[in-house]
């Protein structure tokens, strides 16, 4: 039945080369220049203004940009009108015709290209069953619940058979339980189309959980790209490390040097950290990134433990999954996420405990804070 | 909310100042079957002469095919120009759109006196005086405003998303305006031709500045036969006026009750 779709359908590969659009003298997106390889799923994950919608329009054809190019398989498509570049896109709020009925809509993509009747209603069917919806295929948009309108606007978005697939905040408008059973069978639905997606989102959980690769945006600006696990173990910034998950960091300055690790000093204290790709000269200060599920508490000094400093519980929230404890340490406040269930003692406010981290732990990040944000954090 | 009393004295005031304001409008349907030969009020019984006479008189019936021409002509023309004019304000959605939209509305602000004595200086020249396509186009204009009003209205409530996704779909902006635009206001486009219908169909200073003699709409014989003589025909034709104007506004006002019902219902 689904033939007709998953046979002719394979991945088209996008790219953009210094892309921008300024609104006003203003850029909305600042000579951002990326690729997204054929088959993947590649997500625009940005806070709300980082110019990733505007992005998205420029990929579309609805906005032309400033300056830059647009490639879909290294052809020019700048300037091609939305119509005719043959991709499909999956709106926020999903924008299905409501005067039109479920199979209607469907076939709508099919009517404008006037494909014959009996040729369409095949389609239609085919795109239904994708999505699992044959059975609404004469209800109203409005009778259907959001999932369900989520799945029509997919299933006319590929009717057509699509270059490529454009989804702004595709799972926004729906429950966090529904959101978590939708992301599964949108990556299931790639898997099987070997089709190019490309998504926006700012949902940074639901972008590491569907992308085969993303890019972080900010001010219109590309930050880092990558896999998730790239993204989210080896931030570049201090952006990409806060956006991504939560993060500690600690500010301080390189005092020696060796083979793979560095040394650096907050205060008076010393702590080791094994160099992943950057490098910094003695005496230069250095931002760390810690995630709070890589710190370990101690109720007494860990002697075999290389980076340790005593701390106090300042407050602590359970969350089911993990307790949260906030500490307050000679090189500032910490977070911790610890899983539940491991703590032998009880946690208590005001109470005297040991922080402790492995030299592999932190990530050397780049400090793009803007300079009223930057702080030094000292003991 | 609390709901407006329907009890007491409140629904006999409003029904009080309903009748003030329509009962002028209304007498002419006792008046149109007077059994007398001049306007008043049957004295003896009822009497369908006068409609009889209106309906078989070439004169009279040769204004109801003016008057339908012109309602015709006009509102057609004031709906195509006005929801194109309305969908264009609606996309630009910005100050010039507001501005545009502002000015055609000018059509009701003007003094109908004051634009027909325009109309008949432009007409002059254009050599369209005492021409249909002129009267037509001079109607068409003041119907604008009522399919503006409307068809903006509806267009409020259209998702501006819909036109990006049709694009997307593959639909050309031609095909869009049809087949997604179109259909989903097409209840204020409809309402504004009913609206820019009735309008010219009782439309009489602008006919009586810049028509000829040779037109003769209905609102315009029973301006000449008030003139002429107290003609209970006269009555005949402001009650079917009315009726058809009603007629043209009954399916709009089912509508409106009909969603009212059903949201008291929702809420």
């Amino acid at each position: 039945m689904t033939a007709p779709i998953a046979r002719s359908v394979r991945g088209h590969a996008l790219s953009v080369d210094r892309l921008t659009k300024r609104y006003g003298g203003l850029p909305a997106v600042d000579a951002v220049t990326l690729r997204v390889t054929a088959g993947t799923f590649f997500s625009l994950l940005g806070p709300s203004g980082s110019g990733k919608t505007t992005m998205l329009m420029l990929m579309a054809g609805f906005v032309e940009p400033t300056e830059g190019e647009v490639f879909l398989d290294g052809r020019v498509i700048t300037r091609v009108p939305p119509e005719r570049r043959n991709f499909g896109m999956v709106f926020q709020g999903y924008a299905l015709f409501p005067h039109q009925t479920v199979a209607e809509n469907v076939a709508f993509p099919l009517a404008v290209r006037r494909v014959p009747r009996a040729e369409r209603e095949a389609r239609v069917l085919a795109a239904l069953d994708l999505v699992q919806l044959t059975a609404f295929r004469d209800r109203f948009p409005k009778q259907l619940s959001g999932g369900q309108q989520q799945r029509v606007a997919l299933a006319r978005a590929l009717v057509f058979e699509p270059a490529l697939l454009l989804l702004d905040e595709p799972l926004s408008a729906l429950d966090t339980k529904l959101r978590s059973t939708l992301q599964w069978e949108l990556r299931a639905l790639h898997r099987r189309l070997g089709m190019t997606f490309v998504c926006v989102t700012h949902d940074q959980e639901e972008a590491l959980s569907l992308s085969d690769e993303l890019a972080v945006l900010r001010h219109g600006r590309l930050v880092q790209t990558g896999t998730p696990p790239e993204l989210f173990e080896r931030p570049a910034t201090h952006f990409v490390a806060d956006f991504l998950g939560a993060s500690n960091f600690i500010t301080g300055t390189v005092s020696e040097r060796e083979a793979g690790t560095l040394e650096y000093m907050v205060g008076a204290r010393r702590f080791r950290h094994r160099l992943d790709r950057e490098n910094s000269g003695i005496g230069e200060p250095v931002l760390i990134a810690l995630r709070p599920n890589k710190l370990v508490l101690h109720p007494v000094e860990p002697r075999h433990a290389i980076n340790r400093i005593p701390c106090r519980i300042s407050s602590w929230t359970y969350k089911g999954m993990e307790i949260h404890v906030l500490l307050e340490t000679p090189v500032g406040r910490l977070t911790l996420y610890q899983p539940t269930g491991l703590t032998a003692y009880t946690l208590e406010a005001g109470k005297p405990v040991w922080v402790a981290w492995d030299p592999d732990a932190g990530v050397l990040v780049q400090d793009d804070r803007p300079d009223g944000e930057r702080c030094q954090v000292g003991g | 909310m609390d709901r407006l009393r329907t009890t007491g004295i409140v629904p006999v005031l409003a029904w009080m100042v309903l009748t003030y304001l329509m009962a002028p409008a209304f007498v002419v349907f006792p008046l149109s079957v007077t059994d007398r030969s001049y306007l008043a009020l049957p004295a003896h019984g009822i009497s369908f002469a006068h409609w009889v006479h209106f309906f078989t008189s070439p004169t009279w019936l040769r204004g109801i095919e003016h008057s339908l021409l012109i309602a015709a002509g006009a509102s057609t023309l004031a709906v195509v120009c006005g929801t194109l004019c309305a969908i264009g304000c609606w996309r630009l959605s910005s100050r010039a759109g507001e501005i545009v939209r502002a000015a055609m509305l000018l059509p009701l602000i003007v003094p109908t006196i004051v634009y027909a004595l325009g109309a008949y200086r432009l007409f002059v020249d254009l050599r369209l005086l005492g021409t249909f396509t002129g009267i037509i186009l001079a109607h068409a204009v003041t119907g604008l405003p009522y399919v503006i009003l409307t068809t903006s209205a509806a267009l409020a409530n259209l998702d501006p998303r819909l036109e990006q996704a049709a694009r997307s779909l593959g639909a050309s902006p031609s095909q869009t305006l049809l087949r997604v635009i179109v259909p989903n206001i097409l209840p204020g486009i409809l309402s504004g031709a009913i609206f820019a219908f009735a309008h010219s169909w009782d439309e009489l200073i602008i006919v009586l500045f810049v028509a000829s003699r040779r037109i003769t709409t209905l609102p315009r014989l029973m301006w000449d036969g008030i003139h002429e003589s107290l003609d209970p025909v006269i009555a005949v034709v402001a009650a079917a006026l009315i009726g058809v104007t009603l007629l043209l506004l009954l399916p709009l006002l089912l509508r409106r009750a009909t969603a009212g019902a059903a949201e008291d219902q929702g809420s």
